[in-house]
C-alpha cells in the first residue's frame, strides 16, 4: 500500500520498476489537470479525453528514462502540450479542425452548473454559450499566447515553469501574456458589465 | 513610476512575478492613479472571465482503459503510423490517378477525332490560325511529326516507294 501524499517524483521512480499501484495514483493525481489543458487549448472534449490517454501513455514509457531534474508537472505538462501542437499541426494537414467534434462540447450538465442545486433551463443555456464564447476567444490566440495563458491562469504557474515548458525564456513568457491579454480584452469585450 | 513604465508592468504585477519592491510600487501608483487602475481592472475583467471557463471531468474508466492500452502489444503502434503514412500520400496519390485518367482520357478522345477526321466545324477555307489549330491536333496521332517514330515511318515509306 503506498501512501497517498508520495510525491510525484518518487512515484515515477517507482514506475520505472514497473509498480502499477503507483501509476494509478499518478494518473488519478494528474488525469484532471492533463484533461483540461488539453480541452482549454483545442476547444474540443472527444479529442481531450484521448489526448490526455496518450499523455499518460507516454509518462507510462518515459519512466524508465525520467530524471526529476525540474518538477513533475513541468515534464508532463511539456509533453501534453508537444502533443496538443502536434495535433494542431497534423489537424491542418488534414484539412479539418476538428471535423468529429461532438455536440457536447458546449453542454453544460446541471452538476457543471451548480452541484448542489438545481438551476433553471435558461441558466444552463447561458453557461453553454458563455463557455462557448469563452472557448472561442482563447482559440482565437496564437498557440503560444493561449498556452502561456492557459497555463498561468488555470495552472497558476510561474513565469519559469511555463518558460521550461514552452522551451522559451522568461522575457518571452511575458509578452506572449501580455499579447494574450490584450487580444482577449478585444475578444472579450461582450462580456464587460 | 510612471503611468508608462506602471502600464508596462501591469500584467506581470497581476501575474505576481515582479519583484517584491517593484509589486509595491506599482500597488502604490495604482492607488493613486485612475486611468493605471482602469487599464487593471480591464486585465481582471479577462481573468474573471476566463475563470467562468467549465472545467471537464474524466471519465471513471480512465484509468482502466489506459492500463488496457499499455498491456496491448507493442506491435499495434506500427499501424498508426503507416495510416499517417497514408494520410500523407493520400492527396497527391488522388492528384496522380486524376492527371494520368485526364491524360489517357485526353489521348484516347483526340485520337479519336484524328484518325476518323471527326470535324464537324472545319471551315472550307481555314485562316492561318485555324490550320496551326488543326495541326495541333496531329500530336493525337499515332506518331506525330517531330517524333522518331514519325520520322522512321517516313524512312520506311520513302525506301519502299524507291523499291518499286
Amino acid at each position: 500500500m503506498i501512501d497517498e501524499s508520495i510525491s510525484s517524483e518518487d512515484l515515477m521512480a517507482r514506475i520505472a520498476k514497473g509498480d502499477d499501484e503507483a501509476f494509478e495514483i499518478l494518473v488519478t493525481r494528474h488525469q484532471t489537470s492533463v484533461l483540461n489543458l488539453i480541452y482549454r487549448f483545442l476547444g474540443d472534449r472527444t479529442q481531450a479525453k484521448d489526448l490526455a490517454q496518450e499523455v499518460l501513455l507516454r509518462v507510462w514509457q518515459g519512466a524508465k528514462t525520467y530524471k526529476p531534474e525540474a518538477k513533475f508537472t513541468t515534464w508532463v505538462y511539456r509533453i501534453t502540450t508537444n502533443l496538443c501542437l502536434n495535433e494542431l499541426k497534423s489537424s491542418r494537414r488534414r484539412g479539418w479542425f476538428p471535423f468529429h467534434r461532438s455536440d457536447e462540447d458546449n453542454v453544460i450538465s446541471i452538476e457543471d452548473v451548480s452541484p448542489d442545486g438545481s438551476p433553471s433551463a435558461e441558466d444552463v443555456l447561458l453557461a453553454g454559450e458563455r463557455n462557448r464564447q469563452i472557448s472561442a476567444a482563447l482559440k482565437g490566440l496564437p498557440e503560444n499566447q493561449r498556452m502561456a495563458l492557459i497555463l498561468k491562469r488555470y495552472d497558476d504557474l510561474s513565469y519559469q515553469e511555463i518558460a521550461q515548458i514552452l522551451g522559451c525564456s522568461v522575457s518571452a513568457v511575458e509578452s506572449l501574456l501580455v499579447r494574450a491579454k490584450r487580444n482577449l480584452q478585444e475578444k472579450l469585450k461582450s462580456f464587460e458589465k | 513610476m510612471n503611468c508608462h513604465s506602471v502600464q508596462k508592468k501591469l500584467s506581470a504585477y497581476q501575474d505576481k512575478e515582479l519583484k517584491p519592491l517593484e509589486q509595491e510600487e506599482v500597488s502604490r501608483h495604482l492607488l493613486s492613479c485612475q486611468s493605471c487602475r482602469e487599464h487593471y481592472e480591464k486585465f481582471e475583467q479577462v481573468w474573471q472571465t476566463l475563470g467562468e471557463l467549465q472545467e471537464i471531468r474524466p471519465d471513471p474508466w480512465f484509468y482502466s482503459q489506459l492500463s488496457r492500452k499499455i498491456k496491448e502489444p507493442r506491435q499495434k503502434e506500427v499501424l498508426p503510423a503507416l495510416q499517417h503514412v497514408f494520410q500523407l500520400l493520400r492527396a497527391p496519390a488522388i492528384a496522380s490517378i486524376l492527371l494520368a485518367v485526364g491524360i489517357v482520357t485526353g489521348t484516347y478522345l483526340g485520337n479519336i477525332l484524328v484518325r476518323y477526321d471527326f470535324f464537324p466545324y472545319r471551315p472550307t477555307q481555314p485562316t492561318y490560325l485555324q490550320e496551326a489549330l488543326f495541326d495541333s491536333l496531329k500530336v493525337f496521332n499515332t506518331a506525330p511529326p517531330g517524333t522518331l517514330a514519325y520520322g522512321y515511318l517516313q524512312m520506311v515509306s520513302y525506301k519502299e516507294n524507291e523499291s518499286r
